[in-house]
């Protein structure tokens, strides 16, 4: 699969750090700061996935969906596309893309039930319609990898298949970063071994070692997911509407 | 920038400039337009959205995904996308004919080079989706485009997909009848690239004999036909076939010498077909594999493209208003147009021959109705069966819901 990945569309569209922190000149008009904007997006992505368990897809379904909408915001401003609606869209348009279709109607009708906020609310044709937004605003490329895989085949090969939970769970965390949209998934995933590999006192220089992967990129991508650990705080639910309110139409 | 630069690149509508319809496809109208800022010509294929239930067509939306990682000189180019009036519109290289078009002119002769250069070019194409993991499922001649240049292009890749995890299930209900894999006949949900190198053979032996090989008016039958050219399979040529979900026992026929089907061809040329055609899908040559073989590097070479025989343009200018009456550009998978326009030449053939019709009612009119029944004329090969109804609605059922 990794020589797929060298000539897709994913690779050759991952950004540095610094492009994708730029918050959208709309959305500096409104004072938001990167801080809120990293922290909708994650707020977004915890949504996303919220909204999954519902409607039950596939795990890849969801990270894809998350990328779609990580992806939209390094070209749109919030303001003008609206996070409560981008995400719910970002997940309809990816579970058709991954091949396991929901329909519109199924996402509303979850989005009605379980949250009472007016603001979440959207019918059917307001989500075919951010469909095709979102589609122009990704440019049409609707491939993603993820980690998952490299993870599995990479554990295999290291004989620890006994930390899968572990590092399985961290990959899924790092979907409340940007991390998909600057690092190579299989970098993601040595990340995620090697900090699970840490956490359980394994030794796994020699493996490492011998896959000559650069340390320093894996390192990097470690301490990140660290300091997300770290420092990523959920927000006390007036904060969160403060922040979106910035960004909201009136 | 210019203010028609900017005006252009606000609308990208406006960009492209609408000619005559092409054909329409399995979700939408396709048009020939030109590129106003390259003055590149191009087929532009609007998507319907199905009364705003569902959005963007899932179909057209896997052919958009697959297509913007595929870029290759034998894989058709999707050059842009943008939405206009609620629709989408996909923006694709024109192409001019097709190789079912080619296969069909009686009036060109195919030499061995020319045929090289065709499968050649088809077996580019494949070995560059298999790469990049993704399976065609509707390889045939009416699929493989052929552009100005004479360069033959996959296109419709609406029933494609990754094929990433070994062991995921997929529907068998893929690909037009006659060139169906007889492991998929036998209903495997789990299969690869080796489905699309059987098809490929079909089109190789289509080349070679100027008409579709194998064809089945059943899957029972398709798999007797295959059997008939080939020997009912033994066990030991193909272990897994006893364990396919729907196995049924064929009565043992002898294989023919694979000479006496092709008396023309090459021992080169049988050699690739038989390995192409092998029973086993794991022992299958591969694309890949295939364009090493020795058919390619040993006389004739291919012919280059640029000089590949074409079926002759009819009326395909920009402007022309005669369009209607001359008939449409061949474009895939404008299934219905196509269909009219070799009837049409047929027409005139039995015209020629000046056979007995019974309504006379042909003689006149110059537009002839797309759905009439010409099989009266008995000198028209059966219409190829395309997947049918059933089968699409099967298919989209499986292909939501499996996963």
């Amino acid at each position: 699969m990794a020589a797929n990945f060298w000539t897709s569309s994913h690779w050759k569209q991952l950004l540095e750090q610094e492009e994708v922190d730029v918050v959208h000149s709309p959305d500096k008009e409104r004072g938001l700061t990167v801080e809120e904007f990293k922290y909708i997006k994650m707020h977004m992505a915890n949504y996303i996935w919220k909204l999954a368990q519902l409607v039950k897809v596939r795990q890849r379904v969801v990270a894809t969906a998350v990328a779609y909408m990580r992806r939209v915001y390094t070209r749109k401003s919030m303001t003008e596309y609206d996070p409560r609606l981008v995400a719910p869209s970002c997940l309809y348009l990816a579970s058709k893309a991954e091949e396991s279709t929901v329909q519109a109607r199924l996402l509303v009708f979850y989005i009605k039930k379980q949250y009472s906020d007016e603001k979440y609310r959207f019918e059917i044709k307001d989500i075919l319609e951010m469909e095709m937004k979102i589609l122009e605003a990704l440019d049409y490329y609707l491939v993603v990898y993820h980690p998952y895989r490299p993870l599995s085949q990479l554990l295999q090969d290291a004989g620890m298949t006994d930390m899968t939970h572990l590092s399985w769970g961290l990959v899924n965390d790092t979907y409340k970063m940007d991390l998909v949209l600057i690092y190579p998934p299989y970098m993601i995933a040595l990340a995620c071994i090697y900090i699970a590999s840490v956490l359980k006192d394994k030794d796994t220089t020699a493996w490492f070692e011998e896959l000559r992967a650069d340390m320093n990129v894996v390192k990097n991508i470690s301490m990140e997911i660290l300091d997300f650990y770290d420092n990523h705080k959920i927000l006390p639910e007036d904060r969160t509407n403060a922040i979106f309110n910035k960004i909201s139409k009136s | 920038m210019s203010e028609v630069d900017q005006l252009l690149s606000k609308r990208p509508a406006d960009r492209y400039i609408k000619g005559v319809q092409l054909g329409e496809g399995t979700y939408g109208v396709v048009n020939k337009a030109i590129d106003s800022k390259t003055g590149q010509v191009v087929a532009i294929k609007k998507i319907r959205l199905g009364a705003q239930k569902e959005g963007v067509n899932f179909t057209a939306l896997r052919e958009i995904k697959l297509l913007k990682e595929l870029k290759d000189p034998n894989i058709i180019e999707l050059i842009d996308a943008f939405p206009h009036k609620d629709n989408l519109h996909l923006v694709f290289e024109f192409m001019e004919s097709d190789l079912e078009a080619v296969i069909r002119d009686r009036n060109i002769v195919l030499s061995p080079g020319d045929v090289k250069s065709f499968i050649q070019m088809t077996l580019k194409g494949l070995a560059f989706c298999h790469k990049k993991w993704v399976l065609h499922r509707d390889m045939k001649p009416n699929n493989l485009l052929i552009g100005a240049d004479g360069q033959l292009k996959l296109a419709d890749f609406g029933l494609a997909r990754l094929f990433g995890s070994p062991g995921r299930k997929f529907t068998h209900q893929v690909f037009a009848r006659w060139y169906r894999a007889p492991e998929l006949l036998f209903g495997t949900k789990q299969y690869g690239s080796a489905v699309d190198v059987w098809a490929a053979a079909c089109i190789f032996a289509e080349l070679l004999l100027r008409r579709p090989f194998l064809q089945g008016s059943s899957d029972i039958d398709q798999l007797g036909k295959i059997f008939a050219a080939f020997g009912t399979p033994k066990t030991a040529q193909w272990p897994d076939m006893l364990y396919l979900p729907d196995y049924v026992e064929y009565q043992f026929v002898p294989a023919p010498p694979l000479r006496s089907l092709f008396p023309m061809a090459s021992d080169d040329c049988l050699d690739l077909l038989s390995k192409m055609f092998t029973y086993d899908p794991n022992v299958r040559i591969t694309a890949e594999q295939a364009l090493e073989h020795r058919y390619f590097s040993s006389v004739p070479a291919p012919t280059k493209p640029a000089q590949l025989p074409r079926p002759p343009l009819k009326g395909d200018k920009l402007s022309d208003g005669n369009q209607q009456k001359e008939g449409p550009t061949v474009m895939s998978p404008a299934r219905k147009r196509l269909k009219a326009q070799r009837d049409g030449l047929s027409m005139v053939d039995d015209h020629v021959h000046d056979r007995q019709t019974t309504g006379g009612n042909t003689g006149k009119s110059e537009t002839i109705p797309m759905s009439v029944d010409f099989s009266a004329f008995g000198s028209r090969p059966p219409p190829r069966p395309t997947l049918n109804s059933a089968d699409r609605s099967h298919l989209k059922r499986k292909l939501d819901l499996d996963f």
